[in-house]
């Protein structure tokens, strides 16, 4: 005790005031915390704490101010669990004068002309809207003439505590001092990946480099922590496989699903992103940490674009720009990629990088096709046209189809013309002609692939025959 | 003696420990690239509440220690988006970033300071005399202040005496604005250039396009200036500024990304205080002196009346680039972005653009009106070099002036979509009452086919051009029109010229399939 006071006077000779910073106060000890995309992280926290023999009540300061108290688990050698308990029952001034009910107060009034000071024991007789008082025989109410009057309690009362607070009471075969391990779950924090990803149109090549961004808004910090970061989400509720209306969606970023396994720590079958030093994660921060970095990966630009109905456009409409990449081991990023999201740069005249656009990824298995949308392209445009809808029959239709495609790039480009909506509650829409072969991509789409010349034109024409 | 020894021994590998600070004020030279909002459709941009955003190079000297060091990053601008910040030019790499939004605040402070030692101050109304004595914060900022003192527990400013906590220091970790820093280990001491670039919200750009009609009333002169708003408190001094056209698309919730998690806020709120008069009467109502107080209120307002637009001529003008599938705006000069600023540059200029006048309608086939509506005044470029134009014409909203009798008079004010080279431009003048149309269902329904009429009518004295567009209905046929029609956008086209004073007519039947 006496080391401690000196070593307290030490701090207070050594450091100016402002250095006493609040790490050194943080009542946490051995802090690892695990933490999944799903704004969830699992906390341990191994604190060295005496233990006397017999019943004791442990008090946890510092946990997350979040803490899911329904989730601690708490372990110390030669110890039982005998309760555990969240306190919430907060101090504040209303909560004093609540619990000074019945029990006798100090009054200090202040004499508006004078400023002389004037004290009386008075006892409060009831909290209810105002505050009454008892003074000697007669019966007041608080600061009823509004002068000043202050009010003096001997000590806080037990059981009021400045924060929620987590306890334990454990029953220990032993006394001393041992290590004691608390585990609880906590939202508030959460994290995704951020890709940098520079592209190089001309020569086909990609540098990618991927951010662990991690966001603490728990309302505590976590001293030095080993931390664990887990590429997946726990308990998030059934994807449902089907669409609305039994109409197949549009294919979206994952073009082929990877079959590769990266060379990354698993845990089941989530890939694991530790962090390869402890380090501090204070509350309302937003942590980044590299976790991958590869440079001169193949990569294509292309074009889509998706007419959702058989119908027409008043205007043209731009294609999507897309940039094309694996994900391979073999040709491409060779890693898997925890969701998040991929801002695209690409270099400007000068050389300086600039940002075209960014798109999502979720979390993708090594060895995968992804073909991200940056953006739309100013240049090469599509104007589908309906250039006649005749009825043949009570449940059948025919559509000729017109697609004018112009490209103002000086360069040719090849694009990707969907044509989508041919299986809306159970039509069946064949293509009767078409002026140059499609690929059914399922019942709803079929795709052309569409050479377009420099600053040129180009016209897609199709017959569509729709039974229901 | 002993004492101190400890002490040296405890002091030592704080020191050790200890990361230096290194605190970049502000960039050396910065360059701001400006984007639309994807979002914002063709119109003007908003100058106070920019919904774009911009991306921001800056390089940075700044002078590293050997070691580990932690580098803060001040003067970037507030809709920063830390998750999109890169820093390069670090000799030893960057090990960690991290965006600090702890904010110093009166509850911050106070709850820093939980548990500690902190110094309550007083005030006699009386006298003035201040007391000063020492105090423990007891409870959180939520519920209000609790203290302990030598005299016992007491709530903070529930007396009615002028009361204030002092602090003998700021809690560690808070600041004063959410601030970006990166860790690095230099491997020797050294002065580094760093280029940082980041996305940041609080920006737009638009084109604003003013077409002035010749005197001839076939050409026009085609000028366009680019408009960019900074809607940050932070500017951006002699910075290379470029603006970008086209849609990029954007995943992400900037606005969210930039938000600073709500600071906690502190509400002193004392023990009920209700007296024996609380249940006081409502408030009188408001007295006829004080109505006309709030009345006094007067607005003045005042048409300016619009300059001559024989503008001065420009001398730079924003240097077209290509970026990927995107066009790319260089400014070609340094120019100040201004904090809460918007700023003009010319952005193209076109002179003696032949353009095409005509009336336009498009009609519903089957759905006809009956009344007189008035067509809209058209004028059609194309935006090809033989054609007087041939340049991206990014989107944004056109002016559409005339000269009468020496002046220039706003004709139309309308909005334009991107358009690419090669692409047919139009311009939307206006309604004209002058030129009108009706759509007329003719009586009698022989079995499956309906019949109909369009008429044109024109007030003015001169012949003019109409289009007339109609929908293809699903299901339906032509059959007879009195005039081959043409097509355009996938509808029938009825075009023809209405000669001064005059009208047209235009009658078709309608079948509809078995």
């Amino acid at each position: 005790m006496k080391f401690a006071a000196n070593m307290l006077s030490c701090i207070l000779v050594t450091l100016p005031a402002t250095a006493l910073a609040q790490d050194a106060t943080s009542a946490q000890g051995d802090v690892s915390v695990t933490i999944y995309n799903n704004n969830l992280a699992l906390v341990q926290d191994v604190r060295t704490l005496p233990i006397g023999r017999g019943v004791n009540r442990v008090e946890f300061p510092d946990v997350s101010a979040q803490i899911r108290p329904e989730t601690v688990s708490f372990a110390a050698d030669g110890t039982a669990i005998v309760e555990q308990n969240f306190d919430f029952d907060l101090l504040s001034p209303s909560k004093l004068m609540e619990k000074a009910v019945g029990q006798v107060v100090t009054i200090v009034r202040t004499n508006p002309a004078t400023g002389a000071e004037t004290r009386e024991q008075a006892r409060v007789l009831a909290v209810n809207g105002g505050t009454v008082l008892q003074i000697g025989n007669r019966i007041e109410v608080l600061r009823d003439d509004g002068l000043p009057v202050r009010v003096v309690f001997d000590k806080v009362p037990p059981n009021l505590r400045p924060r929620p607070t987590l306890s334990v009471t454990v029953e220990s075969s032993q006394a001393g001092s041992r290590a004691a391990s608390l585990r609880y779950l906590t939202p508030g924090l959460g994290w995704s990946a951020d890709y940098v990803a520079l592209f190089d149109a001309k020569a086909g090549r990609i540098d990618v480099q991927g951010w662990i961004t991690l966001t603490n808004s728990t309302g505590t910090t976590y001293a030095n922590a080993r931390t664990l970061l887990v590429a997946g989400e726990v308990g998030a509720s059934p994807q449902s496989y089907g669409s609305p209306y039994g109409r197949p969606r549009s294919p979206g970023s994952l073009r082929k699903a990877g079959t590769e396994t990266a060379n990354r720590e698993r845990l089941g079958d989530f890939y694991l992103y530790p962090l390869a030093a402890r380090t501090t994660i204070a509350d309302r921060q937003t942590k980044q940490v590299s976790f991958l970095d590869v440079q001169g990966v193949p990569a294509k630009a292309g074009y889509e674009y998706r007419n959702d109905w058989l119908n027409s456009s008043e205007d043209p409409q731009s294609f999507s720009s897309v940039v094309k990449f694996s994900t391979s081991g073999n040709g491409g990023l060779g890693d898997a990629l925890p969701a998040g999201t991929v801002r695209f740069y690409m270099k400007d005249a000068s050389g300086a990088p600039q940002f075209i656009g960014e798109n999502a990824v979720g979390h993708t298995p090594m060895g995968s096709e992804l073909v991200l949308a940056t953006g739309e392209a100013f240049d090469v445009k599509v104007q589908p046209v309906v250039e006649k809808r005749e009825k043949l029959g009570e449940y059948r239709w025919r559509t000729t189809m017109r697609y004018d495609i112009s490209n103002a790039k000086p360069e040719a480009v090849s694009v990707d013309l969907t044509q989508a909506g041919l299986d809306w509650v159970n039509s069946d829409t064949r293509i009767v002609s078409e002026s140059q072969p499609s690929k059914r991509r399922n019942s709803d789409s079929t795709v052309w692939s569409v050479a377009v010349p420099a600053n040129g034109r180009t016209t897609v024409s199709a017959v569509f025959d729709t039974r229901y | 003696m002993r004492l101190i020894l400890a002490c040296l021994l405890l002091a030592l590998p704080i020191a050790a420990q200890a990361q230096a600070i290194v605190t970049s004020a502000g960039p050396e030279t910065s360059s701001v690239t400006v984007y639309r909002d994807p979002d914002r459709g063709e119109g003007g941009i908003s100058a106070s509440f920019p919904t774009g955003f911009a991306l921001i190079t800056e390089t940075r000297r700044i002078a590293l220690p050997a070691g580990e060091s932690t580098v803060r990053f001040e003067g970037v601008a507030d809709g920063m988006i830390a998750v999109s910040a890169v820093v390069t030019g670090l000799p030893g790499g960057v090990v960690q970033k991290n965006r600090d939004a702890r904010l110093l605040s009166p509850a911050a402070l106070l709850d820093g300071s939980l548990g500690n030692r902190v110094h309550l101050r007083r005030t006699s109304r009386a006298t003035g005399k201040v007391t000063d004595q020492d105090a423990i914060i007891r409870s959180g900022p939520d519920g209000a202040v609790v203290l302990q003192t030598s005299e016992g527990v007491e709530a903070l400013r529930c007396s009615g005496i002028p009361e204030s906590l002092s602090y003998d220091s700021v809690p560690a970790g808070l600041a004063a604005r959410p601030t970006l820093s990166v860790t690095t280990v230099s491997p020797s001491a050294t002065s580094a250039l760093v280029t940082l670039t980041y996305l940041s919200t609080g920006f737009d750009w638009g084109a604003n396009y003013v077409a002035k009609v010749a005197k001839n009333g076939r050409t026009l002169d085609l000028f366009a200036w680019l408009t960019v708003a900074n809607g940050n408190a932070s500017g951006f001094v002699d910075a290379q500024l470029m603006a970008v056209a086209g849609r990029v698309n954007r995943e992400a919730d900037y606005d969210s990304l930039v938000e600073n998690a709500p600071s906690p806020s502190l509400h002193l709120q004392c023990w009920p205080m209700a007296t024996t008069s609380t249940d006081s009467p409502p408030p009188p109502p408001m007295s006829a002196s004080m109505m006309m107080a709030d009345m006094s209120e007067i607005v003045v307002t005042a048409q300016r009346r619009n300059e001559s637009l024989a503008a001065a001529p420009v001398v730079k003008m924003a240097k077209q680039e290509e970026l990927g599938d995107l066009k790319l705006y260089r400014v070609p000069m340094r120019v100040d972005v201004n904090a809460h600023g918007q700023k003009q540059v010319a952005l193209l200029q076109k002179s003696a653009v032949p353009f095409h006048l005509y009336y336009a309608a498009k009609l519903w086939p089957l759905d006809p009106g009956d009344e007189s509506q008035p067509m809209a005044k058209t004028l059609r470029m194309q935006n090809r070099a033989n054609a007087g134009l041939g340049l991206p014409l990014p989107s944004g909203g056109v002016a559409l002036f005339e000269q009468a009798d020496g002046e220039s008079l706003l004709l139309a004010n309308s909005d334009m979509r991107d358009h690419a080279i090669g692409e047919e431009a139009e311009i939307d003048a206006g309604r004209s009452a002058q030129v009108r149309i009706r759509h007329i269902g003719v009586a009698g329904k022989d079995g499956t086919i309906q019949s109909f009429r369009i008429e044109v009518t024109n007030a003015l004295d001169k012949p003019v051009p109409v289009e007339v567009q109609l929908a293809r209905p699903d299901g339906y046929s032509l059959i007879g029109p009195s005039r081959t029609l043409g097509e355009k956008d996938g509808a029938w086209l009825w075009a023809q010229t209405v000669p001064a004073n005059g009208k047209a007519e235009f009658a078709y039947r309608l079948k509809e399939d078995r």
